[in-house]
C-alpha cells in the first residue's frame, strides 16, 4: 500500500511536472497531437532499412514538435510493420486507415509493396509519401502519393549518361533484381543506353537474396564487358556480388543503384567495393541541410544516416510544411499544399514538387574511396 | 571449360552445405519419423554462437567454435526435451507443427537478440586477399574446400558409425523399430536425445561454414532448411547416402540451371527436384532402409 502511494505520488509530480514545462511562456505544441502513420519494416530482410527510415521520421518529428509544432498541434507517429511482404504492407496500410485521426502516411521505400499498396491508397484519399523510386508509382493515376526521392527515369538518365560520357564505358553489361525496382530500372537505363548509342551487351537478372551469384558472373566475363551497371535492391545482395565479383578477377568498372552505398553491403564487402561508383539520392556533403540533419542525426543515434532516414527524415518536414500552409488538414488541402511546396530545402535535396507527386530531380554520383562515399558530382535532370 | 569447371565447383560446394543439413534432418528422421523444419534455424544459431563468441566475446575462432558446438549440443538436448519429448506418443504432425513453430521462434529470437544487421564471420582458412586460389580459370574458395572436405569425412564418420559400432547400432535400431528396441533393453529415449545432440551441433557446424560465404542473419537458415528438405526427398528419407547424393545434385543442377537457363528461376530448380522425385520416385534415390528390410 504504501509503495502504491509513492508511485502514486511519483506520479503526480510527473504530471506536474509536465504540466508546468507545458506553460504558454514555452511555445510547446497543444492539443491532440496530428497523427501521421508510418508502414515500417521491423522484421524481415529490409529491418535493418526500416529501423533507419524509423529514425530518419522521428528525428524530423522531434525537431517539429521543438519548433512548436503545425498548426499549434505536436506531431505523433503511430507504426505498423510490414514485415517486408507486399501482403505484410497491405495489412500495415489497412490497420492504420483504420485510425480515422491519422491525417497522412509514410509509405514504404520499396517500389514493389508501393506498387500493392496503390489501389489501396486510392480508395483511402490520404497523402502517402513513399520512398519508392521506381518511375511507374507516380506515374500511374494515383494522386495520393507523393514522392521524397527522385524516381529511376532520373537515376536511369545519370546513370547512362555517366557511364557513357565520364567513365567512357564501350561493352555494358546490366545486372538487376527480378523485383519491380529492378526490373524497372532496367528498362530505364537499357533505353538511356541504347538512346546514347551503346546498347548493353548482356542483361542478367537475379532473385533478391541471391547467395551465389557465380552463373551471372560467368556470363558478364564471357560478355567482355568493361562496364557493369547494377539494380539491385538490397544492400546485402551487393556485398556478396562484390565479394564474389573480386573472387572471379571481374574488373569491369562498377556503377550501381543506391544500393551500392549502403552501410550494410560495405560492412561485409569491405575492400571489394573499393572504386565503385554509385548513385544515390542522399549524400551527407550535398548541402547545408543534409549536413545540419546529418549531425543532429549523428547526435543521436552515433552514426551517419543513409538514404532511408534521409528519405523519410525528408517526408515528415515536407508534410509539416505543407500542413502548415494549408487552411486545414482535410487531405485535399493538404495534397494542393504538398504540390505547391517550390525551393523547399530537404536533407535529400531541394524539392519542387510537379503534378505527379515527385519532389526531387536530382541524383548524386559518388565514389566508394576506401569505404567512404566520397561526393562526385550532381547532376540535376531536366524535367519532361 | 574454365566456365564449366567454375560452375561444377561452385554447385558441388553448395551442394556440400545442403548435404550437411540433410544429413541433421535424415538423422531425426530415422530415429524419430518426424521431419525437423527447424534444422536450417540450427544452422543459423550455430554461425551467430560463433560470432557472438569470436567477436562478441573475443574468444579464438577455433576455441570459439568449438564452446559454440557444445552450446549447440545442450541446445539439441533441450529441443529434444522441451519439443519431441512432451509430443513423443502423439502422431507426427503435432511434432512436425511444434519444429516449424520452433523455427519461426528461433528466426525472431535472433532478430530481436541479434538485430536485423548481417554479422560477417571469418573463413576457416585466412588467406590471401580472395581467400582461394584460381586454378586452371577456377576459383577454388579454400571455404568452399573446406566445406566439401568436412562433409566428407562426416559422412563417412558417420556411416561407419552407423554401421560399425554398438552405439550407432543401437541408434538404428531405435529408428526402426522403438518398441522392438526397447524389448532388446535399448534406452530409446537417450537414443533419441543423442541423436538430435548430434543433429544439432551438425546443423551449427553447417552454419559456421557458410557464415562467411551467406553472412550471418536471422534469415540465413530458412532457405537453405527447405533446400536441405527438398534434398532429402529427393536422396530417401532414411538415407545417409541419399542426403549427400542429393545434396551435391541439387548444388550442380541448381548451378547450371541458373547459367544455362535462368537465375531468376535458380531457386525453383531445387523444387522442381522434389516435385519430380514426388511423382516419380517418392521412396527417394535409395530408398528407406526400413522399407527395404520390410
Amino acid at each position: 500500500m504504501k509503495g502504491s502511494l509513492r508511485t502514486l505520488a511519483g506520479l503526480l509530480a510527473g504530471v506536474a511536472t509536465v504540466a508546468a514545462g507545458a506553460s504558454p511562456t514555452a511555445a510547446q505544441p497543444k492539443g491532440a497531437p496530428i497523427k501521421i502513420g508510418q508502414i515500417v519494416s521491423t522484421t524481415g530482410e529490409g529491418a535493418e532499412a526500416g529501423r533507419y527510415m524509423r529514425w530518419g521520421a522521428e528525428l524530423a518529428v522531434e525537431q517539429v514538435n521543438k519548433a512548436g509544432g503545425v498548426k499549434g498541434r505536436s506531431l505523433q507517429l503511430v507504426f505498423e510493420d510490414d514485415k517486408t511482404t507486399n501482403p505484410g504492407a497491405v495489412a500495415a496500410l489497412q490497420r492504420l486507415l483504420e485510425d480515422k485521426e491519422i491525417a497522412a502516411i509514410l509509405g514504404p521505400i520499396r517500389s514493389t509493396q508501393i506498387q500493392a499498396l496503390l489501389p489501396t491508397i486510392n480508395e483511402a484519399g490520404l497523402p502517402v509519401m513513399i520512398g519508392g523510386s521506381n518511375y511507374g508509382l507516380t506515374h500511374s493515376g494515383c494522386r495520393w502519393v507523393f514522392r521524397t526521392r527522385p524516381h529511376d527515369g532520373f537515376s536511369a538518365k545519370v546513370i547512362a549518361k555517366f557511364a557513357v560520357d565520364d567513365l567512357k564505358f564501350q561493352k555494358v553489361a546490366v545486372i538487376h533484381s527480378t523485383d519491380a525496382f529492378g526490373s524497372g530500372g532496367r528498362d530505364l537505363v537499357v533505353q538511356e543506353l541504347r538512346t546514347l548509342g551503346h546498347p548493353p551487351v548482356l542483361v542478367q537478372a537475379y532473385n533478391n537474396g541471391e547467395k551465389d551469384f557465380t552463373a551471372v558472373l560467368t556470363a558478364v566475363r564471357q560478355s567482355g564487358a568493361d562496364g557493369l551497371i547494377t539494380y539491385m535492391t538490397f544492400s546485402t545482395d551487393v556485398g556478396i556480388m562484390a565479394k564474389q565479383i573480386k573472387q572471379l578477377g571481374i574488373k569491369a568498372t562498377w556503377l550501381g543503384s543506391p544500393s551500392i552505398t549502403a552501410i550494410d553491403g560495405r560492412k561485409l564487402a569491405g575492400d571489394a567495393l573499393y572504386g565503385t561508383y554509385g548513385v544515390t539520392d542522399f549524400h551527407v556533403d550535398a548541402s547545408a541541410k543534409s549536413r545540419e540533419f546529418a549531425a543532429a542525426y549523428k547526435a543521436e543515434h552515433g552514426n551517419a544516416p543513409d538514404l532511408y532516414a534521409a528519405a523519410f527524415y525528408d517526408a515528415v518536414l515536407v508534410l509539416a510544411e505543407a500542413m502548415k500552409k494549408a487552411p486545414d488538414l482535410r487531405p485535399d488541402s493538404v495534397r494542393t499544399a504538398i504540390l505547391g511546396i517550390r525551393n523547399f530545402w530537404g536533407s535529400e535535396f531541394l524539392y519542387n514538387f510537379d503534378e505527379n507527386g515527385d519532389g526531387l530531380d536530382h541524383y548524386h554520383i559518388v565514389r566508394n574511396e576506401n569505404d567512404t562515399i566520397k561526393l562526385f558530382k550532381t547532376i540535376r535532370v531536366p524535367r519532361s | 571449360m574454365a566456365v564449366v569447371g567454375q560452375l561444377a565447383f561452385t554447385g558441388l560446394a553448395i551442394g556440400g552445405v545442403y548435404a550437411l543439413i540433410a544429413l541433421g534432418i535424415v538423422l531425426i528422421y530415422r530415429a524419430t519419423n518426424v521431419v525437423n523444419f527447424a534444422q536450417g534455424e540450427f544452422c543459423m544459431l550455430g554461425a551467430y554462437a560463433l560470432v557472438f563468441l569470436w567477436q562478441g566475446a573475443g574468444l579464438d575462432y577455433f576455441l570459439a567454435g568449438a564452446v559454440a558446438l557444445v552450446l549447440m549440443a545442450v541446445l539439441g538436448l533441450l529441443f529434444a526435451l522441451g519439443l519431441y519429448y512432451p509430443l513423443r506418443n502423439r502422431s507426427f504432425l503435432p511434432v512436425i507443427i511444434a519444429t516449424i513453430g520452433a523455427s519461426i521462434m528461433f528466426q525472431n529470437g535472433a532478430l530481436a537478440v541479434f538485430g536485423p544487421s548481417p554479422e560477417k564471420v571469418r573463413p576457416v582458412i585466412e588467406a590471401g586477399p580472395t581467400g582461394g586460389v584460381t586454378l586452371g580459370g577456377v576459383f577454388f574458395d579454400y571455404q568452399y574446400v573446406v566445406i566439401l572436405g568436412v562433409t566428407l569425412v562426416l559422412v563417412v564418420t558417420q556411416y561407419a558409425f552407423f554401421e560399425y559400432t554398438l552405439l550407432g547400432k543401437k541408434m538404428q535400431a531405435t529408428s526402426q523399430d522403438k518398441d522392438m528396441a526397447r524389448l532388446l533393453g535399448i534406452p530409446v529415449t537417450l537414443m533419441i536425445a543423442l541423436t538430435f545432440v548430434y543433429s544439432t551441433v551438425l546443423g551449427g557446424l553447417a552454419g559456421m561454414l557458410v557464415g562467411p560465404i551467406y553472412f550471418v542473419t536471422h534469415k540465413m537458415g530458412a532457405v537453405l532448411g527447405l533446400k536441405a528438405f527438398a534434398v532429402t526427398i529427393a536422396g530417401g528419407f532414411g538415407d545417409v547416402r541419399g542426403a549427400v547424393v542429393g545434396g551435391l545434385s541439387l548444388g550442380v543442377i541448381e548451378t547450371f540451371g541458373a547459367a544455362y537457363v535462368s537465375v531468376a528461376y535458380k531457386d525453383a530448380f531445387a523444387f522442381l527436384l522434389l516435385l519430380v522425385f514426388l511423382l516419380i520416385r517418392p521412396q527417394g534415390i535409395f530408398g528407406e532402409k526400413v522399407a527395404e528390410k520390410a
